[in-house]
């Protein structure tokens, strides 16, 4: 019963610390409790929240993804281009953004897991080489899309939610369901946590380290959509750094960077966290720069309590 | 005349007594051998000299003077060198680096690199590694190079201060000429009043390059003597306990049909093919000193190993199948339970249950199948119960069980999976005699029920009270095979130091 708790109390603690920063800045700023607060986080929020899922699945497996942002803008990119040069329906352009994103995963994929390259280097390769194919893909310039895309992150009449939000709390539920609940979740534990030993169970190690990163590059592909759908075009500088909110989120989250252990419903507090913070900072007045400083403590502070909670 | 080194009722326990009032005395010039089989205590007794163990109690006298090394610094420093089995060398330096890594000729600031290559080239030059230069790294090395450079540092150490030199296991990779050298080096050395201690499976090198030689058996010597008046069959007797091996079922017993086939197996830890089969209902053991190729043999028939060549087949009612992969391997009822629980065995941190479901979810039908916790659950505390696993419960975290009922889990692991060929290296190491016991009792109703069994091990009494068969490995060769009630401890011993004894392989 009280290793019952033990589980449930993991998230827990983590909601608990999210409701007490939302009431300090309740407290502190005079707006923070308005629509427009809402708004901004719920508009800014399932880009970062879709592309967390695939990191943290993927931090779970024992590797990492740097390429995440760059392929936010890749797809973004592509779905811009494809739209207004080619003239293809938006279902289309999208479908294409995504499958973009999932290719560039794929190349990570295999060569992280059949020519055994570190996922680290061939993610940071990807990163690089990701943010130029966005470049080359837009010719550098911002593709207005306009208003049809836009919908995707206005909200629906009557719920209040966009659908880019219903998308992305739709997907935290299915890969959380998919982590604790399928073999391929469990399987991508018991890799993480020990891969040699995995093997030596009967798992074929490589296809699932494949899949991982393949479904972490169409995720991006997809938050490259939500942030297309945002902006109302494609810029192919949007997502810089990225990766490393996802991994900031992740981690907040409860997610081990080194494998075996992590929850998709603790990152999802963790993007929540994050987006609370920065919002509510801004409306306090905080600068730009006090700001990422008080970010960076935020996560510092969070894996301590991690390493104290776990003892 | 003072003895350089004479110990006294030295003990050392782990789990058990591994030296029991152990009294060695080693003169000044004298060049003695240390043999016994695996886990007889040599190594722990050179640990103890050479202060990388403290002794439980006991007392060490060095020239006559109390000798307690605090840490291996200290005996470095009281003149104790030592060229260790486990090579103590680091990968990213140079030789030179490595065999001066502990008395750097040091100048106002920093290092003499001058120095540094002047001496290495030196001792390089002594031990027979006069091709390679000081400056490459030791990453490119082959294993007998490496092991010169463990012996040239080994002979670093300036030679009035040295007063006694350990080598354990020195020649395990060298060549016949490397190794004469070795030897030529340590008689000159010892005829200069170096004292040695030659601990090594090749007893033709110990009778003909020591002068007096010590048999442990089970933490107790057994025998001092010089080595003229000795052969290797009397070291072997000493070394073996023959009363212990007669059990009351030594009738051979009937087996079902062969289940597994190994044809012509090799890999690059061993090169020569190594061919067996197991029947339904049998225990096979795979006998062998420590580095013998247990290990590597039952990794390569389960599908791990690097280069590996030849075939592995399983035999059932339906079609045969060739094992080609560790994944084909526990998929189609083989299981390996390897010696290094930690490492490849369990996963920390994850719970009892996830432990002991790992290896059959790939019975489910896919990675998208559904794991209901509730079945899980129930599922492994069946296999706790009926293995008798002590714990809390389905949720409790592995780490905190004991090391035999860890054991005992990775037994449920695979009992889950539905094997019935199971490969287990070392199944009972490093847990207590009633987690022994029951692992036995578990093992031998497995085979009662038709599992084919290869266990290897490196107690021999492990073996003979469990297996029908056992094969016996020498220097990662496979040299005989023994049926139940044929076997003695001797001859298992003999067949066991075959391979190291009798001409090496050329110069390479």
């Amino acid at each position: 019963m009280l290793r019952k708790l033990n589980l449930v109390f993991e998230e827990l603690f983590i909601f608990i610390a999210l409701l007490l920063l939302v009431m300090f800045f309740g407290v502190m700023a005079e707006n923070f409790f308005t629509a427009g607060t809402l708004t901004a986080i719920l508009t800014q929020l399932p880009a970062l929240t879709v592309v967390t899922i695939g990191m943290t699945l993927v931090l779970i497996s024992g590797g990492i993804d740097l390429s995440v942002g760059s392929v936010v803008a890749l797809s973004a990119g592509v779905i811009g281009i494809a739209f207004t040069v080619f003239e293809l329906p938006l279902i289309i352009a999208a479908a294409l953004g995504i499958v973009a994103g999932g290719c560039a995963g794929l190349v990570n994929g295999v060569l992280g897991s059949y020519f055994r390259l570190p996922v680290f280097i061939v993610t940071l390769g990807m990163l690089e080489a990701g943010r130029g194919l966005a470049y080359m893909v837009t010719d550098s310039q911002t593709v207005y899309i306009g208003a049809s895309i836009q919908s995707l992150s206005l909200p629906i009449s009557g719920i209040g939610l966009s659908p880019s939000f219903l998308v992305s709390l739709g997907l935290v539920v299915l890969a959380q369901y998919a982590l604790t609940r399928t073999v391929f979740g469990r399987y991508l534990i018991a890799i993480g946590t020990n891969e040699q030993a995995a093997k030596i169970s009967g798992i074929r190690t490589e296809p699932y380290l494949t899949w991982v990163l393949v479904i972490s590059g169409l995720l991006a592909g997809l938050g490259g959509l939500m942030n297309a759908a945002y902006l109302g075009a494609s810029d192919p500088n949007a997502a810089l750094g990225l990766e490393l909110s996802a991994i900031a989120a992740a981690v907040i989250g409860g997610t081990s960077l080194m494998g075996g252990r992590g929850s998709i419903v603790g990152a999802f507090i963790g993007v929540l966290i994050i987006s609370v913070l920065q919002n509510g900072l801004a409306q306090l007045g905080v600068s730009e720069p006090v700001k990422r400083v008080i970010t960076g403590l935020v996560i510092i502070l969070a894996v301590l309590l991690d390493r104290w909670r776990s003892r | 005349m003072t003895a350089r080194i004479a110990t006294e009722g030295l003990d050392k326990s782990f789990a058990t007594p591994v030296l029991k009032q152990v009294a060695l005395q080693i003169s000044p010039g004298s060049i003695h051998g240390l043999v016994g089989e695996n886990g007889a205590g040599k190594s722990t007794l050179v640990n103890i000299i050479s202060g990388l163990l403290p002794p439980d109690s006991g007392s060490i006298a060095l020239d006559g003077r109390s000798y307690s090394p605090a840490s291996r610094k200290a005996a470095l420093v009281a003149g104790i060198a030592l060229a260790s089995q486990e090579l103590s060398l680091i990968d990213t330096l140079s030789v030179a680096e490595n065999i001066l890594l502990a008395s750097f000729p040091q100048k106002a600031l920093g290092i003499n690199r001058h120095a540094v290559r002047q001496r290495a080239r030196a001792l390089m030059d002594l031990v027979g590694l006069e091709h390679l230069s000081p400056q490459t790294p030791l990453a490119q090395l082959s294993l007998a190079e490496k092991q010169l450079v463990e012996l040239a540092k080994a002979l670093s150490m300036p030679e009035e201060t040295t007063r006694l030199l350990i080598l354990d296991e020195p020649t395990s990779a060298l060549t016949s000429p490397q190794a004469n050298l070795l030897h030529q080096i340590i008689k000159q050395r010892s005829a200069a009043g170096l004292s040695v201690i030659y601990v090594s499976h090749r007893l033709d090198d110990v009778l003909s390059v020591c002068d007096t030689v010590s048999v442990l058996r089970d933490g107790v010597i057994q025998l001092t003597a010089a080595c003229t008046s000795l052969t290797s069959n009397d070291l072997i007797r000493a070394m073996s306990r023959e009363e212990l091996l007669r059990h009351s079922d030594d009738k051979p017993r009937a087996f079902g049909e062969v289940r597994l086939t190994v044809e012509q197996l090799s890999s690059t830890d061993f090169p020569e093919p190594i061919s067996l089969h197991c029947h339904r209902g049998e225990i096979l053991g795979i006998a062998g000193l420590s580095g013998a190729g247990r290990s590597e043999l039952l990794h390569a028939i389960y599908g791990l190993s690097a280069e590996r060549q030849g075939r592995v087949v399983l035999h059932a009612a339906g079609p045969d199948t060739v094992i080609d992969s560790a994944s084909t391997a526990a998929n189609n009822g083989i299981a390996l339970i390897a010696e290094d629980r930690k490492s490849q065995g369990i996963f920390s941190g994850k719970s009892v249950s996830l432990n002991t479901t790992i290896a059959g979810l790939g019975k489910l039908g896919g990675a998208l199948s559904t794991i209901l916790p509730k079945r899980e659950q129930r599922v492994s505390e069946e296999l706790i119960a009926q293995l008798r696993v002590k714990c809390e419960g389905p949720l409790q975290t592995i780490d905190e069980l004991s090391g035999g009922n860890q054991q005992k889990l990775l037994v449920a692991r695979w009992l889950q999976a539905k094997s019935d060929v199971w490969l287990l290296d070392e199944p009972t190491r490093g847990v207590d005699v009633g987690s022994k016991l029951a692992i036995h009792n578990q093992l031998r109703q497995l085979r009662d029920q038709g599992a084919t069994i290869l266990i290897a091990s490196s107690e021999l009494e492990e073996l003979t009270a469990l297996c029908d068969r056992i094969l016996v490995l020498s220097n990662k060769k496979a040299v005989a095979t023994y049926d139940r009630g044929q076997w003695s401890k001797e001859m298992l011993l003999e067949a066991a130091f075959s391979n190291y004894q009798g001409p090496r392989a050329a110069a390479g």
